[in-house]
Order: C-alpha cells, then sequence, then structure tokens
C-alpha cells in the first residue's frame, strides 16, 4: 500500500477541527450537533399543550403548578450530520503534478475524519470512473475504513456530472454538508450544481486545478489531446495564446464563484501545488467550511 | 513592342535562378507541412482551450492565415532570394564599360534652374546613376571641369568614397567649361584599360579640343532643357565732382524678347527699379545720376523666366579715394609744387632736403619725391627721382652729358601716355647706369632720361633731369607726364573683378593682420594664411563667389583701413546656357557623335531585393521570437514599475 493519505500529526491537528455548517440539518440518529427536530439534549427548546399520546416524562410539573394544564417541555435535538463527500474519479483527475485525484482523496480524508471525530456519518461516492460508494460509516473508528476506501479510488474514464448528480440526489438518504471534489471540466457543470441545490445540502465546491492547467508550461505547436477523449485542439501556443488562456480560465472560475455564490454554496479554489495542511488549515478555515 | 515597354520591361542577366524557386519552394512547403504534423501532448481536459480556441477564431478569423504567417514568409524570402539572384535588370541609357571616366561640368552655367532643383544637381543625379550601373568589377575616375580641372578620384573601385566625391562636387564660378584638358586627361587614362568609356556630364556649353582623339567611347549625357537666360554683363560707375554716373548693361541670351525689372540698391537699400525690354541677342542699357556718398550699388534683375539667376546681380564700388600724402623733398621747386597741386586726392607736404631721416610709414606716406637730392637712406613706399646728383643703391651715376637728343620712344608705356617728349630740350643730364629692376622709358644719345620699375614691392620713377635745366616744365607735356607718374607711383587698387581674379593690394609693413570679409560673410584673415602678404602687398585669391569683398588692414584691434571690392561674374559663355544636344568629339572608333542611343546601360536591382529579403528575415525572425520578445517588455514593464 502506498503512503497514508494523512500524516499522523495533521491527523492530529484536525482533531481539533469542526465542520461548520450554517444551519440546522436533520439527521438520523442522535449525534451532537442541532437538529431542527426537538429531542432530548439539555438545551431547552420550547414548550407545546400536551396531547394524548405525549410521553408524560416531558411534561413540566412546574409550569402545571401555575398554570393548572399540561405543557410538554421540548429541548433542541442532537443529532448526528450526514456528510456527503463527492469525489470525480475521471480521468481528468489522474492528471497534474501533484495528481489532482490524489489532492481530492486527501481533501476528502482530512474532511471525512473531521466529520467522524465529530460523531457524524460519513458517506463517501467516487463518480465519474468505476461508481463505488461507501456510506454510514460511523465513529473514528470509521476513519480506517473510510482512508481505506480512499485510497483504492482509481481514476477511470469520462463522467456525466449532469446525471451523476441527478442519481445521487434520488439516493442519498437525509441531507446534510456536502462536497463536491472536482475539476469540474465538464460543459455541464451549471447544470449539475443546480440539481445538487434542490435538495437542501450545504454544498462546498472544491474546484480543483493542477498547477499545470493554471499556467500551461506549452511552447509552440502543439496538438492536445484530451484524456478522457474528447476533441483534440491544435494551438500555437505563443505568449498571447497563453495570456488568453489564462484569462479564460480566470473568466470561467469567475463565472463558477459568481453561480456558486448566487445558489448558496462555498467555492473553493484548489491548487494541487499547495501542501494539503496548508490548504486545510489556510484556505478552508478561511472559506468558513471547517472551524 | 512599344516604345514605353521597351523603356520599362525588366531582364534577367541569370535567368536560370528562378529554377531555384521551383525546388526550394516545395521544399519549404514540404517542410512546413511536414512540421504541421504537431506535438501531441496529452492534458486532462481540452475543454478549456476549446472554449478559448472558439473565442478567438469569433473574434479574429484571419487567425489562421496568422498560422500560416511564418510560411508566407519563408515563401517571399524565398522568392525575394531567387529575383536577387537572377540579377534582374532595367535597361538605362548609361555605360557599359568597366573603366568609366566621368566628365562633370560644374561651371556656372551648370547653376542653371532648368532642372529641378539646378543642372548641377540634375548632373549629380546622373553621375550617382552611372555610379550604380558600374559592373561589379567597374572602377571610376571623376573629372570636374569648370574653373580649376580637378580629378579628385580616379580609377576607384569603392563606390561609397565615389558616391561621397560626387555629393561633395561644389559649383565654380569662375573660367570656362574647357573640355581639352580634362579630355586629354581622360584619353591618357582610357588607353590603359580596353574597356573604357568617358562620359560627359554637362550642358554642352564646353570648349572642345581640335586634333584629338579619344581612344574609348564617349558619351554625353545632356543636361538642360531652357536657353532663356538675361545677364548683367557690365556695371560702371564714374565719379564725378557732384554726382556719380552708374551704367548698368543688361544682355538677353534667350531666344524670344523679354522684359525685365532692374532694382538697383545703393548701400544695400532698393532705390530705384525699371523695366528693361530686351530682344533676343540684344543688350540694353541704363544710365543714372545717382548721389556721390553712395559706395556701392548693386544691380539685380528680377527672377522672372531666368534659368540662371547667377548672372542677374552685379555689384559696383564706387572708386572714389581717399586723399594720399605724397613727400617732397625739395628746396623749393615752383614748377613741380604747381604741377602736384593740380593734381587731385594729393596731399603735398615738403620736406628740407637737409632731412636725413623719415618716420612715416609707407602706409602714411605712399610717395616720396625726391627733387635734386638723394638722402643717405631712402624712406619706405615709392619714389620718384627727379636729376639726381649721386649714385643708390637703385642706380648709379657716372657722370654728366650735355643736350641730351631724345629718341623717340619704341614702347607704348602708360607713364607717356598722351606724352610727347621730343620738343623738349634739356640742358645737362647725368648718365645713368640703371639698376635691372629698371626699364628705360625715354632713352636718349648720352643715357636714359626716364626709367620705371618695381624692386622690393616698391615703385620706383627716376626722370634723370633737373627740371630747372630743361624747357619740361613749360611744355604742354610736363602736367600729362606728372599726372601719369604720380598714376603709375599711386595705383588705385582695380575695385571692380570678375570672379576667379585675385585682389591685390598694397599694405604697409606696420599691417599685422589682414582680413576679407567675404560676401557670404565668412571672414579670413591672413592669420590663418588664407590671405597672403608679402612684400607690401596682400593678395586673395578665393574669390569664385560674386559679391562685394571687404579687406581690413588691421594693426591690433583696430582696423587701419578698409577697402571694399566688387566681384562680378561677367562671363558670356556661361551666361549663354543653351543646352547643346550633342558633342562633336572624335574617337578612335571614328565615331564623332556623343549622343547615346542605344540603352545599353542596365541599372540592376538585386540590391533592393537583397535588402528586401534582409527586411523579411528580419520580420520573420521577430515573429519567430514574439514570445521572447514579448517576455522581455513584460520584465521590462515589471522593472520599470518596481
Amino acid at each position: 500500500m502506498a503512503e497514508p493519505l494523512l500524516t499522523a500529526a495533521f491527523l492530529r491537528k484536525l482533531d481539533r477541527l469542526a465542520l461548520q455548517t450554517r444551519r440546522a440539518m436533520a439527521g438520523d440518529l442522535q449525534g451532537e450537533r442541532r437538529s431542527p427536530k426537538r429531542g432530548s439534549s439539555v438545551e431547552f427548546a420550547d414548550f407545546r399543550p400536551y396531547t394524548t399520546g405525549d410521553d408524560i416524562r416531558q411534561i413540566d410539573w412546574n409550569l402545571y403548578a401555575r398554570a393548572e394544564r399540561f405543557y410538554l417541555k421540548l429541548f433542541v435535538a442532537e443529532e448526528e450530520l450526514n456528510v456527503h463527500l463527492l469525489v470525480d474519479t475521471s480521468r481528468s483527475m489522474a492528471w497534474g503534478e501533484p495528481e489532482k485525484l490524489h489532492y481530492a482523496r486527501q481533501i476528502a480524508a482530512a474532511f471525512g475524519y473531521i466529520a467522524l471525530s465529530n460523531l457524524d456519518r460519513v458517506n463517501v461516492t467516487a463518480f465519474g470512473g468505476r461508481p463505488a460508494a461507501v456510506s454510514g460509516i460511523r465513529g473514528k473508528r470509521g476513519a480506517v475504513a473510510l482512508f481505506e476506501f480512499l485510497q483504492r479510488l482509481e481514476a477511470g474514464s469520462s463522467a456525466n456530472l449532469t446525471q451523476f448528480c441527478r442519481t445521487y440526489l434520488q439516493t442519498a438518504r437525509s441531507a446534510g454538508p456536502l462536497l463536491l471534489c472536482s475539476d469540474l471540466f465538464d460543459p455541464g457543470w451549471r447544470d449539475a450544481l443546480r440539481t445538487l441545490t434542490s435538495r437542501p445540502f450545504e454544498i462546498t465546491v472544491m474546484h480543483i486545478l493542477a498547477p499545470q492547467e493554471i499556467d500551461p508550461p506549452i511552447e509552440g505547436d502543439i496538438r492536445l489531446l484530451d484524456s478522457e477523449g474528447g476533441p483534440a485542439v491544435e494551438i500555437s501556443a505563443d505568449l498571447d495564446v497563453l495570456q488568453r488562456y489564462r484569462e479564460s480560465l480566470r473568466e470561467w472560475q469567475n463565472e463558477i464563484e459568481a453561480f456558486c455564490n448566487g445558489r448558496g454554496m462555498r467555492y473553493v479554489r484548489v491548487n494541487t501545488a499547495e501542501p494539503i495542511e496548508d490548504f486545510v488549515f489556510g484556505q478552508l478555515r478561511r472559506a468558513g467550511v471547517i472551524r | 513592342m512599344p516604345a514605353w515597354a521597351r523603356r520599362t520591361i525588366m531582364s534577367f542577366l541569370a535567368p536560370l535562378a528562378l529554377l531555384g524557386a521551383a525546388i526550394v519552394g516545395p521544399i519549404i512547403v514540404a517542410m512546413y507541412l511536414l512540421k504541421l504534423r504537431r506535438e501531441e501532448r496529452v492534458i486532462s481536459s481540452t475543454f478549456l482551450w476549446q472554449r478559448m480556441v472558439r473565442d478567438i477564431e469569433a473574434n479574429a478569423p484571419w487567425q489562421k492565415l496568422r498560422r500560416n504567417l511564418l510560411l508566407l514568409l519563408q515563401l517571399l524570402l524565398m522568392l525575394l532570394l531567387v529575383l536577387a539572384l537572377a540579377r534582374p535588370f532595367v535597361p538605362v541609357t548609361g555605360i557599359s564599360g568597366a573603366n568609366l571616366i566621368i566628365i562633370f561640368d560644374r561651371s556656372t552655367s551648370m547653376l542653371a534652374t532648368d532642372e529641378s532643383p539646378t543642372r548641377l544637381e540634375a548632373a549629380r543625379r546622373q553621375a550617382l546613376a552611372l555610379i550604380d550601373q558600374l559592373p561589379d568589377n567597374g572602377r571610376a575616375t571623376i573629372i570636374t571641369i569648370g574653373g580649376q580641372m580637378e580629378a579628385p578620384i580616379a580609377a576607384s573601385s569603392d563606390r561609397r568614397e565615389l558616391r561621397r566625391v560626387i555629393e561633395r562636387i561644389q559649383p565654380s564660378y569662375s573660367g570656362q567649361s574647357d573640355l581639352t584638358q580634362a579630355l586629354t586627361l581622360a584619353s591618357a587614362l582610357a588607353a590603359r584599360e580596353p574597356d573604357s568609356e568617358v562620359a560627359i556630364i554637362s550642358d554642352g556649353n564646353v570648349i572642345i579640343p581640335d586634333g584629338l582623339r579619344v581612344p574609348a567611347r564617349v558619351r554625353y549625357f545632356p543636361i538642360g532643357r531652357s536657353s532663356d537666360n538675361v545677364a548683367i554683363n557690365a556695371i560702371a560707375l564714374q565719379p564725378g565732382p557732384i554726382e556719380q554716373t552708374l551704367f548698368v548693361q543688361a544682355i538677353n541670351y534667350g531666344p524670344s524678347p523679354v522684359t525685365r525689372r532692374l532694382s538697383l540698391y545703393y548701400d544695400g537699400i532698393l532705390s530705384n527699379a525699371v523695366d528693361l525690354t530686351i530682344d533676343p541677342g540684344r543688350e540694353q542699357s541704363w544710365t543714372e545720376a545717382i548721389p556721390a556718398t553712395v559706395t556701392v550699388v548693386e544691380a539685380r534683375l528680377d527672377e522672372n523666366g531666368d534659368a540662371l539667376p547667377v548672372d542677374d546681380r552685379a555689384y559696383v564700388v564706387s572708386p572714389q579715394r581717399e586723399t594720399v600724402r605724397v613727400r617732397l623733398v625739395s628746396d623749393g621747386n615752383r614748377f613741380l609744387e604747381t604741377g602736384l597741386a593740380l593734381l587731385p586726392g594729393l596731399e603735398v607736404t615738403r620736406v628740407p632736403t637737409t632731412t636725413l631721416t623719415f618716420t612715416e610709414s609707407a602706409a602714411e606716406v605712399p610717395l616720396t619725391i625726391f627733387d635734386g637730392v638723394v638722402p643717405p637712406e631712402l624712406p619706405p613706399g615709392n619714389l620718384l627721382f627727379i636729376g639726381p646728383l649721386r649714385s643708390t643703391e637703385l642706380f648709379s651715376i657716372t657722370g654728366e652729358f650735355d643736350f641730351p637728343l631724345i629718341r623717340p620712344a619704341a614702347i607704348e608705356d602708360p607713364l607717356l601716355r598722351n606724352v610727347r617728349l621730343t620738343d623738349v630740350n634739356i640742358l645737362r643730364a647725368p648718365r645713368i647706369v640703371p639698376g635691372s629692376w629698371a626699364r628705360v622709358i625715354v632713352d636718349s644719345d648720352g643715357g636714359p632720361l626716364l626709367l620705371a620699375g618695381e624692386r622690393e614691392g616698391r615703385r620706383i620713377v627716376v626722370l634723370a633731369f633737373d627740371l630747372h635745366l630743361s624747357d619740361l616744365p613749360l611744355n604742354i607735356a610736363f602736367p600729362l607726364l606728372l599726372s601719369n607718374m604720380i598714376e603709375y607711383l599711386l595705383p588705385v587698387s582695380s575695385v571692380q573683378l570678375t570672379t576667379g581674379q585675385p585682389i591685390v593690394a598694397p599694405v604697409d609693413s606696420s599691417i599685422e593682420e589682414v582680413r576679407v570679409i567675404r560676401p557670404d560673410g565668412r571672414v579670413v584673415s591672413s592669420r590663418e594664411g588664407l590671405v597672403q602678404v608679402q612684400a607690401n602687398q596682400t593678395f586673395y585669391t578665393d574669390t569664385d563667389l560674386p559679391g562685394i569683398y571687404t579687406l581690413e588692414e588691421r594693426r591690433g584691434n583696430e582696423v587701419i583701413a578698409s577697402r571694399r571690392f566688387a566681384v562680378n561674374l561677367f562671363a558670356p559663355a556661361e551666361s549663354q546656357i543653351a543646352p547643346q544636344r550633342d558633342l562633336a568629339i572624335p574617337q578612335m572608333s571614328g565615331a564623332q557623335s556623343t549622343v547615346a542611343r542605344e540603352r545599353d546601360g542596365r541599372q540592376e536591382l538585386w540590391r533592393w531585393l537583397a535588402l528586401a529579403a534582409l527586411i523579411v528575415l528580419l520580420i520573420e525572425w521577430l515573429y519567430y521570437q514574439r514570445n521572447a520578445i514579448a517576455l522581455l517588455r513584460e520584465r521590462w514593464r515589471r522593472r520599470a514599475a518596481s
């Protein structure tokens, strides 16, 4: 087996972090997160008149003494979160130096580890290549399973992002924080992201690009072949063309960012040249994804 | 084939080289196509690139062409080089010899403006064109005629130097264009080389030598179109007691009658203007009384329709002379003193005969008259001895003789102008043995009676007999003889010169510097050796430019005397500017005519093509290196920003 995804020291640092959610999320099992539901915790939420069938243990007897009517004292339910990790394993991800897929694995691992250490439930789904999914990992012990799954991910053929998102939307059990690690090299990225917003996921788009994609080190007359079998492009790369490429890339990123901001998604630009620790503690924190 | 087509058609000296295009062209295209098989490189996704290329191609439809720009440039470069190798040429009137001798006319008539801007410039262009046509191994000699003949460059193959020499040819304002010397030199040069050719670039107003056969082909390149020219050919200022009389004469050399305005400038101020109508080939004069105070008159003809403006101006300086001091060493001679008093402009100072030393300089007292005495030491300046009693270093006296018999003068001397001495009776005269400097003007049976001559820059006249011992003072000849002698001894330096004539003026030995202010404003000085001063005379020879020359005699910073000289271009041969179509110069081949009939000159064009190829090469290289250049620019901008 290759080197571990994340170093032990890094994992220890990750222990101090937690996922940040902007709103309360409903989960299935009891956990540590505020839920929109009422449940058993120490945090008072509301009173409600007693109706037949309610648990009489929840009646607030002090209030009954004053009002001579039965009221139930309601507490904020604390539940686990369902964290969704979507990792793009299309062939375009297996490119770049450092490799984008590896970086995506590391992000997913770090994110998943944070979630697991906060007693959240982690669902990982790889799309694009050979479909693979593991769901319902819980507890810190589940981290091993999570890492193993991620290590096993391999780049496959081309991905249809929109199609995958539609399917996932229907199959996901409950909404929660959703982390999409992809290079978004798909003409349908707009539709895909729009699809995901139709359920109350709290989406963070990790837009992973290799430095070779941000500033292509090419010169001269070159025929560019698409690793996913897309149409080839012939260019005469001179400074002007490269300049245009960089402008085009910037425009595209801005476009995605604007799209995400308009729909309550977080958009994080990822350059795989940046060490993963710096990225997690720097950019992710700044972006408010974790705290 | 029509004439214009024959004139403009281009031919090739080495047309086979064009085949090169057929070989190299396809190779370039093939190489380019091979190179078009681009290097392939797999990238993650072409998604972004497609997006970009779509943008670019939508924005600029010429992008496709730009992709092929290098190929196009290379093909163009190849075409230019192949064309240059094929050595294209345009047939022109010109020369074909390898040893070219250019005779370049730079005389005044070449300043005519009927060619643009002048004939001289047109001739210069023609000469440069001939140098261009010189075959690759050809050599050229340039001979300039007009004024002094010069050969500034001989048998040189250095085109740059030849061009430089041609560019530097200056017009000459003096002397006629004489082909004699130039053709003799050209013949000598041509005889040495078999493939020689003589090109005469001139307007044809030249003197052609007789009896010379040029051992080479002679080509004449006529310059000039018009013969319209009016020139001022005479100007004079006659002094009078109250006012002066100005005389100006203009002559029409053109073929048709013209009316020209004559403007007269007195001391630089326009004072009169008259219209002169002159028939072709005739002269027209204008006479006018002008104030005596005017010292310089300039006459100008307007430039209306005149091809040669240089001869439309003439200058005259009033010949008024200032009073001259004359020293008379005498014990009293009524005849002499009365005679001198009658002469104008003299201030006679009588000095007693006991005077032994003379302190004044020659500038102050230019003439000393010794009446019957000979001092031990002669003063500076010119000398007139009358009846000397003893020998001097100039002559010796060996005795006396009575009743000399005057011999009639054999020569016409200016001293004897209007004078007849044969009626004069002389009682006694010393027997004089003259020095070698003297010429005998009046001789007698006993010895010379009147001597004149120059020695060491001074003029000397000896009248052998004492005036009291003859009846000469009572004779009508006396005042005339005296006047002639004084005129000879006090020469009025000529103030009217033609171009090329030297300015000559007497100067005193105490003068430290002589300056000449030229009409073009330049000041030349004897300090720089440009004005010669020797033996109490000053010379200035560079009077090619018409106009007023001012000569200043200076001592220290002080101007002692100032004289003006008018230099005019009175050169009828040069003013007659009608261009000649042909020159009859006998050649060895038997030909007489020098008109170029065939167009056997070749204007080769390969240099221009090579230049164009170089430029294309440069553009191609710049285009190929555009990334590096852009990078440099970027770095520069960044550095400038920081």
